[in-house]
């Protein structure tokens, strides 16, 4: 990610930083070869939190998906819980499994989008390749074969979301008291056909990330190795994306808290920083800094017991037989990323393979706005997320809060900028850790 | 021949490049006759990528989102002077989208509400450091800079995109569909409609074979533009008007407003009370290009 432009002031300005959605830059002063200080600059805003005010609280999961075109189905999901939430109704079950499928397309596709087009670059083509030639498209070049699995995989995630969102890209099919259609047989039983190619396809994934994993062990344990908490999504503290309660780890690994969404405000703080248009969140009872924590996949491993599928479980023992419990080590999001990946698929076969699936009972149809207050919670692939709307007795919303996904690692990610920062500028590191040949060389 | 391309992000979603990816396996043959000068979000190029670029040095570039902020505008300025062809892409770029509901606040009430009154804030403060200034309001890209085409759509469907792609390397000007929503929804529709009383999406449950506006509920596909294969009434749900107005339509809003007009019996206080969120409804798309781009309310709160 680096490609530097030094100025007269002694600072390192990275921007934007790349290979990811949304707006950055790092700000790194230096003096007499000493890091100063590291800021993570977001440098994009967009206020959906004030112009939700005033709208019907239906069209809030057709807005709010609007605010990541990678994750819209969790902002989608979230949004329609907190609408329910606020007036007091719940869907029928098979709704909620259709809901949770939806979002599992959407991990599937996610995950495998970050692996292949994101993250890997750096390691197959390796940190100290050119950065023209650390992308994607070299990695089409040189390996073809890998990106037309990695392509197939993600396709088949995205298009299983947009069978049940309506859309592969926001999505619309969650309305207050269910969905607005149904799975039909014939698309569940062609669905459960793809199932072992698509399984396929992320053993594949996988296997090819636990070589790189391998080949990378010292710079995985070494560098950016950070302690901070860590929050995600556990139903009676099984990995669980869709619902459940919202534990804390502590970063000596104690589960510290494990609340019901709707209580929220007391456990999250948001420290608003001068140079960031995104705040830091943190565990509100650890006071901030202290309190900052992590969230998306490593942070979701190291939260739950165990996995809910055997498959992702086997792989969560061998995980953590080799890094522990918490594992702070930050190149470890990557391997956790794989374990969901594989629980994904596996938990989505399991829904199609549940009759009630295809349900024509959808859809309660007694649906009465009202005033309240709701809270929606739902894993995105990038962390946890929170809708929280306030709504009057027409059911329009007065008043909004969001704890988007990313926005939970902010705080942590600058943190763990400073830490590299110091690792690489000041004593080297980068000289002294083992870097494999890289699968590519250009 | 490769052609030389580049892909912005102006504040937005990154759902429109979500859209090109979603081109998958279709996408390995195209790659290779790309020159990528510019694509953030893929590869690691940085801004001084695109300006060391020469005057008009790129092909194609592609647009996605609208000006929130100052370096919007000027990344905005940038692909400008380095392209050929400039492409909105995707409703942000083309009408101001979704993120232009914001013009129906003042810009203070929005910093204030998300960086100080937020329930979760601990310690509130509004962000200046470092950062690029907040304009006062969404203005249309357009206004800012001559836009070559314009390629509608939240996001464009991946088939719209291949088709653009496809006329764009073989030098021809891509088109867009002119005709609306409702000419591609394969829904019964009847001869007159006459609307009593606007149904929510959450009331009863929608017949999924009969128009959804002769049922009642508020569909925006009369006057919006075509080209997304009716996804939404296909999912048994109504447009909400994505893909913004057809050809020479100047506000979007108005021209929704007229469709639902000449389809209700009631009276306008009544309308008005089954609506409930005029700009929520009409403009939820479109806002900065409305021929009132903000709302007055807001500009007297300034």
């Amino acid at each position: 990610m680096e490609s530097t432009e030094s100025t007269a002031k002694n600072e390192i300005e990275i921007e934007p930083v790349t290979r990811l959605e949304g707006h950055g830059k790092v700000t790194i002063v230096l003096s007499k070869g000493k890091v100063k200080d590291v800021q993570f600059n977001v440098t994009a805003v967009r206020f959906f939190e004030k112009f939700l005010e005033g709208r019907r609280a239906e069209d809030a999961p057709i807005i709010t998906p609007r605010i990541c075109g990678i994750c819209p189905q969790p902002h989608h999901l979230a949004s329609i819980k907190a609408v329910e939430g606020a007036w007091g109704v719940t869907p029928p079950p098979a709704a909620s499994k259709l809901r949770e499928l939806m979002l599992l397309g959407k991990m599937i596709q996610s995950h495998t989008l970050h692996f292949y087009a994101l993250a890997a670059p750096d390691f197959v083509v390796g940190p100290f390749a050119d950065t023209s030639a650390r992308n994607v498209v070299t990695i089409a070049k040189h390996l073809p074969d890998v990106v037309t699995k990695a392509l197939e995989l993600m396709r088949h995630g995205q298009e299983l979301a947009g069978l049940v969102g309506g859309k592969p890209i926001h999505p619309v099919t969650a309305i207050p008291g269910g969905m607005s259609k149904p799975l039909i047989e014939k698309d569940r039983d062609d669905w459960l056909k793809k199932m072992e190619r698509i399984m396929e396809l992320a053993e594949f994934t996988a296997s090819l990330g636990l070589k790189v994993v391998e080949s990378y062990w010292d710079v995985i344990t070494r560098i950016g190795v950070v302690e901070t908490y860590y929050i995600g999504l556990a139903s009676q503290g099984v990995h669980n994306f869709y619902e459940g309660t919202i534990r804390v780890m502590s970063p000596k690994g104690k589960i510290e808290a494990d609340f019901s969404p709707k209580d929220y405000l007391d456990f999250v703080g948001e420290h608003a920083v001068p140079h960031c248009y995104v705040t830091h969140l943190y565990y509100k009872p650890a006071g901030y800094p202290d309190g900052i924590w992590r969230a998306n996949t490593l942070a979701r491993i190291n939260v739950v017991d165990r996995m809910a599928m055997p498959r992702a479980q086997e792989l969560l023992k061998d995980f953590r037989s080799k890094v522990g419990r918490p594992c702070h080590a930050t190149f470890a999001y990557h391997w956790a990323r794989l374990i969901e990946l594989i629980e994904s698929v596996e938990r989505a076969r399991q829904l199609l393979e549940d009759p009630q699936i295809v349900s024509q009972d959808i859809k309660v149809e007694d649906v009465q706005p009202r005033q309240g207050n709701g809270v929606g919670c739902v894993e995105a692939p990038r962390g946890t997320l929170i809708h929280n709307y306030w709504t009057d007795e027409k059911g329009i919303i007065t008043k909004a809060n969001l704890i988007v996904a990313t926005n939970n690692n902010v705080g942590a990610i600058e943190k763990c900028l400073q830490h590299v920062a110091k690792q690489c500028i000041e004593e080297k590191a980068h000289e002294k850790v083992k870097f494999p040949t890289p699968m590519i060389k250009v | 021949m490769s052609v030389k391309i580049a892909i912005c992000q102006l504040s937005s979603c990154w759902g429109c490049q979500e859209s090109l990816l979603d081109l998958y396996e279709k996408l390995v043959p195209i790659l290779p006759s790309l020159d990528i000068k510019y694509w953030p979000t893929v590869v690691d190029t940085k801004k001084g990528s695109l300006e060391e670029t020469p005057k008009a040095g790129i092909d194609v570039s592609l647009v996605e989102g609208m000006c929130r902020t100052e370096s919007d505008v000027e990344l905005l300025e940038l692909a400008r002077e380095k392209s050929k062809l400039l492409i909105a892409y995707g409703t942000c770029s083309s009408y101001g989208g979704i993120p232009g509901l914001a013009n129906m606040f003042a810009r203070d009430e929005l910093l204030r509400r998300k960086f100080i009154e937020a329930e979760s804030i601990t310690e509130g403060t509004i962000p200046t450091v470092n950062l690029p200034e907040i304009a006062p309001r969404v203005v249309k890209n357009d206004q800012i800079v001559k836009m070559d085409l314009i390629l509608t759509g939240c996001p464009p469907t991946t088939n719209n995109v291949a088709k653009v792609v496809t006329a764009l390397l073989q030098g021809q000007t891509p088109t867009l569909e002119s005709k609306s929503v409702c000419d591609e929804c394969n829904r019964e529709k009847e001869e007159k409609i006459q609307i009593k009383e606007f149904k929510r999406n959450f009331v009863g449950k929608a017949d999924p074979k009969k128009c959804l506006l002769s049922q009642g509920y508020l569909c925006m596909g009369p006057g919006t533009r075509a080209g997304c294969e009716a996804q939404c009434p296909s999912a048994n749900t109504p447009c909400s008007g994505c893909y913004g107005p057809a050809d020479g339509v100047l506000d979007h809003g108005a021209r929704l407003m007229s469709a639902v007009s000449s389809v209700v019996d009631m009276p306008p206080e009544k309308l008005l009370e089954s609506i409930k969120d005029v700009v929520g409804t009409f403009y939820k798309f479109t806002l900065p290009s409305a021929l009132i781009p903000l709302s007055l309310e807001s500009v007297k709160r300034r």
